[in-house]
This record gives C-alpha cells, sequence and structure tokens, in this order.
C-alpha cells in the first residue's frame, strides 16, 4: 500500500471531479457575491493550517496531510456551517498522529489559541478545554472515514528526481529515515505504473529542486489535492519549474544546453518571454558543437517519456498558475504600506535565505506567478507575464493595488457567513427547507 | 439581529449544528450488530463476537477501543496513537493472510473496529496441543501455518509495514484454515518515516519475540526484526513452548531501556554467541560492552532442531531466520521459496486439511457477562434521542458518564483491565 497508490484509500476514494467540488460549495456560495472568494478562503485555510504546523513544528508532509485532511472534511460539510479553525486544529492534531509525529493535544490547543486570537482571524472563543478538540478530531475522523494515509507530490518528486551532488542536503536528506527504506532514490517498487521508460532519475540543481518542493507546497492552497493524483501535481510542478520560472531556467538550461542532444535543446537562458516549450528548435544552431554526453538528460525529453497524460499534466500546470494569479490578489499582512513583495522575497528559494533550516516549507509565490508586480513599480512585461499555457490574461486588470483581499477580510466575511447561515437556518421566512428547521428545533429544545 | 441561540453557537459550542447531523445520521454498533459475547480484552481494548444483523448474519469480531481516563471520569484526551495506526493501516491492507476490517463506527467516545471473525489462533493451537492432546503438531499442519504466515508477512513488507508484535496470540485461523495476521495496533508504516523508528516507540515485540538487534539496543531496524519472530513462532508450534522464554528486564523509573540480560541468554544458550563473523556490526550495538560480559555459549541449533523439527531442511530455515546479522536473515520473500515448503508434506491453503477432525482445535471461548456492558446505552433507545441528548450540557464529552445505573458495575468492571 505504502508503494502502490492504484491500490490506496486516496486514489480509491479520495479524488473528485470539479462538479462534486462545486456541489461541495454550494451553501458557502450562498453566502459570497463573488466565487472567488470561496477560492480566497481556500488560500487563507491553508495558510492558517501552515502556520499552526509550523508553530507545532510539524514537518511539511504532516502539514499537508493535515491540509488534505481539511479538504476532504468540506468535501461533506460547509464553512458556513462549521468552524473551520477548530477544524483546523483537529486536522492538525490527527495528521500528527497519523504521519507518525503526535503531538500532545493540550500544546495543539495552546498553540491554536494563541495563533487564531491574533488579530486577523479574531476568534476569541477557541474552547481552552482540550475534550472539545478531542470531540472534533472523533467527528473528523468519521467524515474522512477512518482513511488516514495519504499520498503526497513530494515522494514522486524524490522518485523523478536526484540532486547533482551525490550526498543529501538539508531538503531531501532530511525525509529520509531508516536508511533501508527511504532514500531518495526510491524508484523501486512503484515506479513502472508510471515513470516507465527507465530513464532513471534526472539530475536537478537544489534550486531547482527546491523551486519544485515549494510549487508542491502552493498547490495546498487549492484543491488540487482532491482533483489529481499527487503524482500528476508532481510532474506539473516540475514542468512549471522547466518552463516557467526564470531562474531555474536560468540555472539549468546551461546544463541542459552542455549535455543536450542537439535535436532536444530547449529554450536558450537569454529567451526572458516565454515561447510555446518547443520553441527549443529556433535555438539550435547555438550549441551544435556540443559533445552529446553519454546520458543526455533533457528535462523536456525526460517529461515526454514519463507514462503519464502530458495534456493532464499542462491541465494542471494551468491550474497551478490560476492559483498564483489569484493568490497575487490576496495579501497575508493587513499593513497597508507594507511593501507586498517583501514577504515572498523571504519566501522565495532564490532570496538567499531558505527559510525554516531546510524544512521544505516555502513557496514561490510571487516569484513564478505570471501576474507578478515588482515593488518597484517596474512593467511586468519583465516579469514572466504570460505563460506557455496561454493562462491569467490580464489577471490584475481592473484590480485595484487596494483592493487585495487580507485575512483580516476572509475573518470578517466567514463570520459573516455564519452568521447569515444561522440567521436563514432560525427563520423559516427565508424559504430553508423545512426539514432543516426541524432539526434546528430539536437542536434548540435541546441545547 | 442574530438572536442569542445563533450567538450562543456562534461563540460557545460552533459545530453543534454539524454535530447534530452527524449524530442522526450515524447508525450504531447495536443497530448493525448483535453482541454474542466477550472474547478477550488485550493492551488497548476489549474484543466482542458479534453477528451482523444485515449481512448474511456473518460473524465479526468487534474491537473496541479503551476510551481514556482521567482520574475516575471518562473522558477524551484524544484517540490513541496505536488506534489511529490500526485504523489507517488496515484501511489501506487487503489480503487473504491479513484480518480483514470491515469497518470502523465511532459511536459515543469509542471507537470500535469491525473485523472479520477467526476462530482460532496459534496460541491456542499450541494450548490444545500441549495440553488437551498432549501430542506435537504434525509437520504438514506446522508447514501450512508458516507458509499462509509468510505469505501475509510479504504482503505487509511489500507494503513497507513492519507488524513489530507478531507472536502467536496474533495470528489467527480461520475455521476454514486459512491463517490471518492480526493486531496492527504496533505496526508502522516504514516507508519515508519522518522521525526515526526507534524515536516513536522505545519498545517493540513482546520479549520472547524480540530480535536480537532490539535486544542489543539497535537504533535503526528492519523488516528482519518481524522475520526472526516468525522464527519464534515456528519453534514454538514445533515445541509447544517458547523457544526463548527470559524474563523482561523493565523499564527503570527514567523510562531507560534497560539491558536484556535474561532473554539475550535464552538466546545465546542455542544460537551461541554471537561474533563479528556472524554479525559484523554487533561491535557498534550498544548493548556491545554488556553482551561480552556474558559467559559463552556455542550453536546447538541443530540439536534443538533434531526431536522438534525432524528435517534438515526445516532445520536449515529456522536456521536462516535466525540469523544474527539482521542483513543476512531470510526474508519473507524468500522464505516463501525456501525447501523445506517444497517438500512434502507441503502445505495447504486450507491448514486443517490434514488434521483429523477430533484434533482441531475447539472454538474460540466467549463468556456472557461481559457482552451487555459493550455499549453505553441499549440500542433500544430511539436514535433521535440518543442523538440529540448528546447537545444538551457540554456536548457528549462534557459529561460524566456512567450516570446511568443499569448497567454500571459490569461496566466498571470492563473498564478495570
Ligand atoms: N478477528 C478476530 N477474530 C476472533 N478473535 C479475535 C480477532 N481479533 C482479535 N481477537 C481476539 O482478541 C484478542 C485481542 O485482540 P488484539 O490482539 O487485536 O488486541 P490487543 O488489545 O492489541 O491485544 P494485545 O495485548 O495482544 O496486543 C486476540 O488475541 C484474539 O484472541
Amino acid at each position: 500500500m505504502a508503494t502502490d497508490f492504484w491500490a490506496s484509500s486516496h486514489y480509491k476514494r479520495w479524488l473528485v471531479d470539479r462538479a462534486t467540488l462545486k456541489q461541495a460549495r454550494a451553501d458557502d456560495l450562498q453566502y459570497v457575491d463573488d466565487p472567488d472568494y470561496l477560492d480566497f478562503l481556500a488560500i487563507y485555510f491553508a495558510n492558517v493550517i501552515s502556520k499552526l504546523g509550523k508553530k507545532l513544528q510539524l514537518r511539511q508532509r504532516a502539514i499537508a496531510t493535515a491540509t488534505v485532511f481539511f479538504r476532504r472534511f468540506y468535501l461533506k460539510n460547509s464553512y458556513c456551517e462549521t468552524d473551520p479553525f477548530i477544524v483546523i486544529s483537529a486536522c492538525c492534531y490527527v495528521a500528527a498522529k497519523a504521519e507518525e509525529s503526535p503531538i500532545h493535544i493540550k500544546n495543539i490547543v495552546a498553540e491554536s489559541r494563541s495563533l487564531f486570537s491574533q488579530e486577523n482571524y479574531g476568534i476569541k472563543h477557541f474552547p481552552s478545554d482540550h475534550t472539545k478538540l478531542a470531540e472534533m478530531e472523533f467527528y473528523l475522523v468519521d467524515d474522512l472515514e477512518c482513511d488516514l494515509t495519504v499520498f503526497h507530490p513530494y515522494r514522486t518528486l524524490l522518485s523523478l528526481c536526484r540532486k547533482e551532488a551525490a550526498d543529501t542536503a538539508s531538503l531531501f536528506g532530511s525525509e529520509e529515515g531508516e536508511a533501508d527504506e527511504a532514500g531518495v532514490g526510491i524508484s523501486g517498487d512503484d515506479g513502472p505504473r508510471y515513470w516507465g521508460t527507465g530513464e532513471g532519475q534526472l539530475e536537478l540543481s537544489e534550486g531547482a529542486l527546491q523551486t519544485v518542493w515549494f510549487i508542491i507546497n502552493d498547490t495546498y492552497r487549492s484543491d488540487l489535492c482532491l482533483l489529481h493524483p499527487p503524482h500528476i501535481i508532481a510532474i506539473a510542478a516540475l514542468y512549471l519549474t522547466f518552463i516557467l520560472h526564470q531562474p531555474t531556467r536560468d540555472t539549468i538550461l546551461p546544463q541542459i544546453a552542455a549535455q543536450n542532444h542537439p535535436n532536444h535543446q530547449p529554450e536558450t537562458p537569454q529567451e526572458s518571454t516565454p515561447q510555446p516549450r518547443r520553441s527549443s528548435r529556433q535555438a539550435n544552431h547555438h550549441h551544435t558543437a556540443v559533445e552529446p554526453p553519454k546520458k543526455p538528460q533533457d528535462p523536456i525529453t525526460f517529461l515526454a517519456e514519463l507514462n503519464v497524460s502530458l495534456p493532464l499534466v499542462a491541465t494542471v500546470a494551468q491550474e497551478i498558475i490560476s492559483l498564483y494569479t489569484l493568490w497575487d490578489r490576496y495579501k497575508e499582512d493587513a499593513g497597508p504600506d507594507a511593501p507586498r513583495s517583501s514577504k515572498d522575497a523571504a519566501n522565495s528559494p532564490f532570496s538567499g535565505s531558505t527559510g525554516g533550516g531546510g524544512a521544505g516549507s516555502g513557496s514561490v509565490r510571487g516569484s513564478v506567478s505570471p501576474a507578478k508586480r515588482s515593488v518597484t513599480g517596474s512593467s511586468r512585461s519583465a516579469s514572466n507575464a504570460g505563460t506557455p499555457m496561454d493562462v491569467g490574461e490580464e489577471p490584475v486588470e481592473g484590480w485595484n493595488e487596494e483592493e487585495y483581499v487580507t485575512p483580516v477580510m476572509l475573518s470578517a466575511l466567514l463570520l459573516r457567513m455564519r452568521e447569515s447561515r444561522l440567521a436563514d437556518m432560525s427563520h423559516p421566512a427565508s424559504g430553508r427547507p423545512v426539514a432543516v428547521n426541524k432539526m434546528l428545533e430539536r437542536t434548540q429544545a435541546a441545547g | 439581529m442574530l438572536g442569542d441561540w445563533s450567538t450562543d453557537i456562534l461563540q460557545h459550542d460552533p459545530m453543534r449544528i454539524y454535530r447534530a447531523k452527524r449524530d442522526a445520521a450515524r447508525r450504531t454498533v447495536t443497530s448493525k450488530y448483535n453482541i454474542i459475547g466477550f472474547i478477550s480484552s488485550g493492551t488497548y481494548g476489549r474484543v466482542y463476537k458479534a453477528q451482523s444483523l444485515d449481512d448474511e448474519g456473518k460473524i465479526h469480531a468487534i474491537k473496541k477501543f479503551k476510551p481514556d481516563k482521567e482520574g475516575d471520569v471518562v473522558t477524551y484526551t484524544g484517540i490513541s496513537q496505536s488506534a489511529i495506526r490500526e485504523i489507517a493501516l488496515n484501511r489501506e491492507i487487503d489480503h487473504e493472510n491479513i484480518v480483514a476490517l470491515k469497518e470502523v463506527i465511532l459511536e459515543d467516545k469509542s471507537i470500535y473496529m469491525v473485523f472479520e471473525y477467526a476462530e482460532h489462533d496459534f496460541l491456542q493451537v499450541i494450548h490444545h496441543h500441549s495440553q488437551t492432546l498432549r501430542s506435537p503438531i504434525s509437520t504438514a499442519f506446522l508447514k501450512s501455518l508458516i507458509y499462509q504466515l509468510f505469505n501475509g508477512l510479504v504482503y505487509l513488507h511489500s507494503c513497507h509495514i513492519l507488524h513489530r508484535d507478531l507472536k502467536p496470540a496474533n495470528i489467527l485461523i480461520t475455521s476454514s484454515g486459512v491463517v490471518k495476521i492480526g493486531d496492527l495496533g504496533l505496526a508502522r508504516l516504514i516507508y519515508e518515516p519522518l522521525q526515526p523508528l526507534f524515536a516513536g516507540d522505545k519498545v517493540v515485540v513482546t520479549i520472547w519475540y524480540r530480535a536480537p538487534e532490539l535486544l542489543m539496543g539497535a537504533k535503526h531496524y528492519n523488516k528482519a526484526i518481524d522475520c526472526w519472530a516468525v522464527g519464534c513462532v515456528m519453534a514454538e508450534l514445533a515445541s509447544l513452548r517458547p523457544i526463548f522464554k527470559g524474563e523482561e528486564a523493565k523499564l527503570d523509573s527514567k523510562k531507560n531501556v534497560p539491558f536484556q540480560r535474561d532473554q539475550l541468554l535464552k538466546i545465546f544458550e542455542v544460537l551461541g554467541t554471537p561474533d563479528e563473523k556472524d554479525w559484523p556490526g554487533v561491535v557498534d550495538m550498544p548493548e556491545y560492552q554488556n553482551m561480552k560480559r556474558l559467559d559463552p555459549f556455542s550453536n546447538r541449533l541443530s540439536d534443538w532442531c533434531q526431536s522438534r523439527i525432524r528435517t534438515p531442511s526445516g532445520y536449515e530455515l529456522l536456521r536462516e531466520l535466525f540469523a544474527y546479522d539482521p542483513d543476512n536473515r531470510l526474508t519473507a520473500k524468500d522464505a516463501l521459496q525456501h525447501k523445506w515448503f517444497y517438500e512434502d508434506p507441503k502445505p495447504t491453503w486450507n491448514a486443517f486439511q490434514s488434521v483429523p477432525a477430533h484434533q482441531i482445535p475447539p472454538h474460540r471461548r466467549i463468556t456472557q457477562d461481559e457482552a451487555p456492558s459493550m455499549m453505553p446505552q441499549p440500542a433500544q433507545n430511539t436514535s433521535h434521542q440518543a442523538s440529540f441528548a448528546s447537545l444538551s450540557g457540554g456536548g457528549p464529552y462534557g459529561q460524566a458518564t456512567g450516570g446511568n445505573g443499569t448497567h454500571a458495575p459490569s461496566r466498571k468492571k470492563a473498564r478495570m483491565h
């Protein structure tokens, strides 16, 4: 099971289609003006989980598992009828156990209280009584149908790619445990199913690997983990790293150029405007003198030879870009004068600070986004505006700088949603179904 | 604009509506199963025999995890790591030789895992032969049991799961002679662990079945520990008593794991004292200095097997399972290919095939007196009452349970273990 995704509960029960997702948000949709807000909430909640997870010193994989639990829970429930904050705490609590790094419930309660009481969340009533959280855990596990083993794209990444230098470094070495069981070279059991050609692992620079890793982190800000198998997400992240992200492209391309078979030249580093990915051929003449090495490793060829649907990978990549486009309108810090990219830069693998001591929790948001605005206000054409995949047509158009969506706004929105829902439920005139009112009467009588 | 009721919900019990919905939809254990009797209580819970009310009246074993306690009040301190493991792993696996989990029911503060029922277990077979029949287990029967056990273990290991608690009591047999590995409460995924296995559980495997590397304080271990345990189980089936029956040295007050002197001696008496030639890594083991102070022994496994295993290939198999060096120990996969299994008598999928009817061990004993104590409330309660009662007070967890006197005495007893 650990190696066989195709036999897993994740594959069998927890991948859904867009229609199911839409249905799951139908109640919430009634209480927001713009459906985009639901996607902002998805970012917002993932950020809260990530923050709580870091306070609890959870590893990135456990944070990812908590996030998946949260998404699965809200396949069956509505934000407006629940308290997402206690759900978040319970998700972290269960994920820590499911990932074999348990945390005492009292710590979770304490850290949750301190985090959620911060101004931007405004939760004054997080229960101090840990039995409340334990109770939520119980219901959560039930709603998760006891499926607590989650697969993540990180593993595919580690199976597909290898860092150039043989030594294991912070980011990847830290994921290894028992020497003979984990390791980076785990292409063994689950390989052939989707990386057919036996080409072996792709060598990437530390920076490139980190970028993929961070893009994967970022995907948890959306519902992608419910829609696509993790290996597809990993490959899409890899794909984005190759063709979209400028600094990575700069780092990996000279190496590719040096190694490449003449027929598989990708675009040169000089091309700052993204091209269709096979534009590579135009640049062939630059490198014709290069001797083909014994084992050519053209990343694009490598991807093409994987036994996965490339159109699907492209779709997922496009969805990731859409996420970045949306995320660009979201601002974590409420302070209106804060330079908006500084925070992102701290998270970026290219800022020199890898943050978290290699815990691998960073993001590339702001580095990858096609809608990236630089602090200095230079024109967008200088950054990676537009992508080879034709997404985000002028995403910032008409979006006023003052109109960033912030946690404060979303916290208020969430509260309004929940209040309106309750109001609707307690006033038959609003046309709520009778069944709900019946149930409500009973809860009222009992409560 | 919001009524008091709404404000109260938002501020004091925001999940009230959610719980009400869930509770109303939930089917209780007793609405699905008729509890036939109490089977046993283990470390983590109590096991009941139950008959399904819908599913063709199939028999199941229902394991109820002990609810946590704070002082005398049954309360929630969260689902135990062991329960999470057992649930998480069982939901993913599916194999003929592993006890199948049918469903998990979370009800009124307790977790119930519903397993397929297995009429016998290895320990019971051993007792039956040593106490009642007073004769050894036949080679055909023994071989079938061990073969199927390995077959299940190969599956677990291929899933990167270590069982970590293989012993006769945890290996079950159905009435049709199919071996079922049970009790994954200590089992663990070893695929890309976030922290070393050692960091999680200081002590794994019941002492008599514990591999030498664990006894020697190894910080790292792997699948080989399960194979050692199978060796011990095989020897025990063959001789009807534990082969290495040592005394466990208990954890000291600081929870340090002590040197397991007696257990190691019991092993050395049969297998000889390990040296660097057998096991190059032994010199690096934390307990190496302690080990060197023990009297030296030489290997007499061959003698031990003479009267008990009887064939050279059987001895070979045991010898390879008892390799000191974990890296040299036979793997479960290789064990399945072992010569012993290809010699007559060959293993059979019905382990009882060659066993005369009068030698088949008796049915699992169940007792009645404990059965009613399983459920906090009789199932006849209307479900609405049961569900919505939980909305009063501080919800289901805020109230002390056991206020209802009907079953109080037996329930108390039930929780004494
Ligand atoms: N599927 C089953 N069918 C029949 N009996 C079972 C089944 N599962 C467990 N039992 C019985 O219940 C006992 C305890 O079960 P189990 O080992 O799962 O619990 P535990 O609390 O983990 O015990 P332990 O202390 O052995 O670790 C078993 O030894 C066996 O006698």
